[in-house]
């Protein structure tokens, strides 16, 4: 029987607050931490075939995919299936993993058993957490005490993304909504049907975004339907990206540029106006994660459905792959 | 008074000169002699020293005379002429008187020489006596010298040690009283003794010598009359012939079979004895072991092996240099010779170095439905390995024609064991040999013609190449077989072999079902209500060229799970429009190890794992997730019973018109991977659900 590490599947990824980490959780339940120091600058005598392997692979839970991560400055905070939990991030990079410190449980409001944490956000301060489940709501937690703030219900189907700014939150689909909410009011005031609109749709691979990003002016979205630019105001389709693709599920604004990945070749960087700037090569047959750090230096990981992530220290070509096997 | 002595002289001298006058008469001698006599007497009788005074006188007066008689001359008187006359006479008789004293001097001179003489004489013999004497002392203490350093003979002989003498040897040889004080007494006693022992061993040794000349004429007579019932015993044989006929006994071949295996090389001959064992207590029905070959030719190999050991290794250095030879004089004549003679020439050279003993070994093992497979041991004698051949006898023909692949051909033994491909000699020194010998080709050039090089036959030969490989100072040694490798080995691989045969049979017949489109999925995996849309269109065997070119492959190649040596397959499933082409690698060990599919899909476009993750999740389904239950039944089937219920899937969740829902599916995506419910829960009419 084949190995099931071949047929690897990496759902999220994220940076640990000191730089030094990269963790990567897959759809088999397992965690693995890379040491980007001994990656991004290998010591030539210890260097070993080994050096782009995870320093550790932690199994949390093998029945349960790891569907979201991200963390704050004490915590890594993982979303699995029916939980969210909290672990240090001193036990994460050490060899073997403890229990985690703190957990909330969300059950299912839907007849299905499971409930996937799809995505979660975190609001600039670090106080709450934004997760976009499988039963179709957004839940807003307090990280002091991990109570629920309130829950966004308006979606038909499971969330595939949620991200936010300037008191807004954004969330996107697998039912094909894009909705804005207000984190004051806790309220949708604007929803966007990207499949509605025919110069976006894409009816043969469907009508789900898997993503969706806000920007000062602007929203980026894309799944089924094409990746395209939206006035955050006017609601108006400005640019519809031209890129070969098959489902968008990464997208993000950065610098003047829209970053987005999918079931694609390549990985692409492309101004407002939809000139394609800089298309990486990717690994994977799907991105489903892609990381950008700034701090420190510039890193990108590109992740999906590979045992492969790739790892761009310029944003411009694609420097290292890592192995999660 | 010396005037008398004058006058007595002068008549002697008168009476000499008469007796010297009549010399001839016989009587002067008497009066000579008595002359001499008598004048010897008086020189010794009268004293020297008074002659000498007496001479010195006569001289003193004759000299007065002289110088008397000088004046008278001068007086020249007449008177003085008588005087001088009368003092002339005087001194003549002075000068007779002087005379007679000279001549007594004379006598006393000799008298006083001859004493002399006498007494050297005396001295001399006195001091050839002390020289004799001394000569004889010296000798005498030469030889004490020589007595001194005399070795007995009796020193040599090795004698009973002093304690033990004193202990074994009767009291009258001991007589202690005299040997504890005398050494030579004990030598001798010592002697004495051991003579005695010896003469005692000595007899002992005759009379043993004799019993066994009496032992060896009874021994020969015995064997005498052995040989001589030999014929009779033939006789014997020949009668029971009929008998073992009817009842039905294999007593004959069974003699004739050991004789001809005691003529086997010895790995073989480990091998035969060993599976020989098994076939007795397996039953031939489960194996069986023969002896072929020719046993005349293998009798001829094996007189003449010991020198042909000896020889094989200086013949290989030969060979090159004749090789050399050949390549220059071909050089020098090219233009003559035609290459045909130097081929037929490479081609002897090759087959003497793969030359095989005239004897092998055949063991056939059976399956329970009648499926044979005929395995032929042969041993290189030069390359010292073990080559098998084999052949493989169907109860009844197979239909498919991929099905018959996976009884026929090198695929039933590759991998018997993990690695043991057979594809090269696992013996170190081959490549060397085969280099020596002038071949440049490698050894598995040569495998279509002689053989596959089994580890695992080596083994059951008892042949080891691991650890002769640990010492590689000994390569060249002969390696020795080992019979506790053989005996281990052999029931191993008889087991092996059986369960490899059995897989085989059950496959082929699994891969005759599936070239017909047949699907016979295990029980109880689907109920029976579930309609699988899906249809194997076809199932072919296909060539690893083409295996490795399609896409969908890419990954498996570079990783390296598939490889030429595997059994690939090409099935076609379609449904509607849909066409689902799966690439199906079975590694020799099937069904230890799962087969591999990889999938192409033909629907709005071409899909595969490469480009679209929905296929990249059935893979992951059919590859990854056989349970161990599942993995007891026909593996193969199994997976293309999943493989069908997951293009169902595939095809009815995607919206499509052509495909509508049929199967129950709670929901259709899940996550953000949009994952498919693939997997089957049996609960009521079976509902498909998440992973």
């Amino acid at each position: 029987m084949l190995n099931k590490m071949l047929y690897n599947t990496v759902l999220s990824q994220t940076l640990s607050p000191c730089g030094k980490y990269l963790v990567a959780g897959n759809i088999y339940g397992d965690l693995a931490v890379f040491d980007l120091d001994r990656i991004l600058n290998p010591v030539l005598e210890l260097l070993s075939v080994e050096y782009n392997k995870p320093k550790h692979i932690h199994s949390i839970d093998s029945k349960k995919q790891i569907c979201s991560l991200v963390s704050t400055e004490k915590f890594l905070i993982i979303g699995t299936v029916n939980e969210i939990c909290g672990w240090d991030w001193k036990a994460v990079v050490s060899v073997k993993l403890s229990k985690p410190v703190w957990s909330i449980k969300i059950p299912s409001q839907t007849f299905l058993d499971y409930n996937d944490v799809n995505c979660m956000w975190l609001s600039q301060d670090s106080e709450k957490l934004y997760a976009g489940c499988g039963d179709n709501n957004v839940y807003v937690f307090n990280l002091e005490d991990g109570s629920l703030i309130s829950t966004y219900k308006g979606h038909n189907n499971f969330i595939h993304s949620i991200h936010g700014k300037n008191q807004q939150i954004i969330s996107a689909g697998e039912d094909g909504l894009v909705m804005l909410w207000d984190t004051r009011s806790g309220k949708s005031h604007n929803k966007l049907e990207p499949h509605t609109n025919n110069k976006v749709s894409r009816p043969d691979i469907g009508k789900w975004i898997g993503s969706a990003a806000l920007g000062d002016d602007w929203i980026v979205c894309g799944g089924g339907p094409r990746l395209s630019l939206w006035h955050l105001r006017s609601l108006d389709a400005v640019t519809v990206f031209d890129i070969p693709d098959n489902g968008i599920h990464v997208s993000f604004f950065h610098d003047d540029c829209v970053f987005a990945g999918g079931t694609s070749k390549h990985f692409y960087q492309m101004s407002y106006s939809g000139e394609v700037r800089v298309e990486l090569p990717v690994s994977a047959t799907t991105i489903y994660s892609a990381v950008l750090r700034t701090k420190y230096s510039t890193l990108l990981s590109l992740a999906g459905s590979s045992p492969e992530i790739d790892l761009c220290t310029s944003l411009n070509y694609k420097d290292q792959v890592l192995h999660f096997r | 008074m010396g005037k008398e002595e004058v006058t007595a002289v002068k008549k002697r001298r008168k009476l000499n000169t008469s007796t010297s006058n009549d010399g001839t008469k016989p009587v002067p001698v008497d009066v000579y002699k008595r002359v001499v006599e008598f004048e010897e007497a008086e020189a010794h009788l009268r004293p020297a020293d008074k002659d000498a005074a007496f001479f010195n006188k006569t001289c003193q007066d004759i000299r007065q005379l002289f110088k008397e008689i000088a004046e008278l001359k001068t007086k020249e008187t007449l008177e003085a002429k008588e005087k001088i006359n009368a003092k002339r006479v005087e001194a003549s008789l002075l000068l007779v008187a002087l005379k007679k004293l000279n001549r007594l001097e004379k006598v006393r001179t000799r008298a006083g020489r001859d004493a002399l003489h006498k007494e050297k004489q005396r001295v001399d013999s006195t001091h050839l006596l002390l020289q004799n004497l001394l000569y004889e002392a010296d000798h005498l203490n030469k030889e004490v010298t020589k007595c001194l350093q005399f070795k007995s003979k009796d020193e040599e002989i090795d004698l009973v040690p002093l304690e033990e003498f004193y202990k074994n040897a009767p009291p009258d040889i001991i007589r202690s009283e005299v040997t504890k004080a005398d050494e030579h007494q004990l030598q001798l006693a010592r002697l004495e003794w051991e003579l005695r022992q010896r003469r005692e061993l000595s007899e002992a040794c005759n009379e043993l010598i004799s019993s066994k000349e009496r032992v060896a004429a009874a021994i020969a007579a015995a064997r005498s009359r052995l040989d001589a019932l030999a014929p009779h015993l033939k006789d014997v044989l020949k009668s029971t012939k009929p008998l073992q006929e009817c009842l039905a006994l294999r007593l004959d071949e069974k003699r004739d079979e050991a004789r001809a295996a005691s003529l086997l090389p010895a790995s073989l001959f480990l091998l035969f004895k060993n599976a020989n064992a098994y076939s007795d207590i397996l039953g031939s029905k489960v194996i069986s072991v023969g002896v072929c070959g020719d046993e005349d030719e293998a009798r001829r190999h094996d007189q003449n092996n010991v020198e042909n050991d000896i020889i094989s290794s200086n013949e290989s250095d030969s060979d090159q240099e004749n090789n050399d030879e050949d390549q220059q004089t071909k050089k020098k004549r090219h233009h003559r010779t035609k290459n045909v003679s130097k081929e037929d020439k490479a081609e002897a050279k090759i087959k003497r170095v793969f030359k095989k003993h005239p004897l092998n070994v055949q063991v056939s093992v059976k399956a329970e439905d009648g499926t044979a497979l005929n395995l032929i041991l042969s041993y290189l004698i030069n390359l010292k390995i073990i080559v098998v051949k084999f052949t493989v006898s169907l109860p009844k023909p197979v239909t498919g024609v991929s099905a018959a692949d996976v009884l026929n051909g090198h695929s039933i033994l590759n991998e018997l064991y993990p690695g043991d491909t057979g594809d090269d000699s696992p013996h170190p020194a081959t490549s060397y040999l085969l280099k020596n010998a002038g071949i440049s080709e490698s050894f598995s050039y040569f495998i279509p013609e002689i053989g596959r090089p089994y580890v695992w036959a080596q083994r059951m030969c008892g042949i080891d190449f691991m650890t002769s490989e640990l010492n590689e100072q000994s390569v060249r040694r002969a390696v020795e077989p080992c019979p506790n490798l053989s005996v281990a080995t052999v029931e191993n691989f008889i087991m092996t072999l059986k369960k490899r045969l059995k897989c085989r049979v059950k496959l082929m017949h699994e891969l005759q079902d599936l070239e017909s489109g047949k699907i016979s999925p295990p029980k109880g995996s689907l109920p029976p209500s579930m309609r699988l849309a899906g249809s194997l269109t076809q199932w072919q065997s296909v060539g690893w060229p083409e295996y490795s070119q399609a896409p969908s492959t890419a990954f498996l190649v570079t990783e390296g799970l598939v490889s030429a040596n595997d059994l690939l397959y090409r099935a076609i499933i379609t449904r509607q429009s849909a066409k689902l082409v799966a690439l199906v690698a079975l590694r020799s060990d099937y069904p230890k190890s799962v087969p591999i599919f990889s999938l192409t899909l033909h629907w709005n476009g071409t899909h595969h794992a490469g480009i679209n993750d929905d296929i990249r999740d059935i893979e992951r389904v059919v590859n990854t997730e056989i349970g161990l239950e599942e993995r007891k039944h026909c593996t193969l089937s199994t997976q293309i019973t999943k493989l069908l219920a997951c293009l169902d899937i595939l095809l009815e969740t995607s919206d499509s018109p052509e495909f509508p829902p049929d199967k129950v599916i709670l929901h259709p995506v899940r996550g953000r991977n949009r994952s498919k419910p693939y997997k089957f829960v049996n609960q009521g009419v079976g509902v498909f659900v998440h992973h």
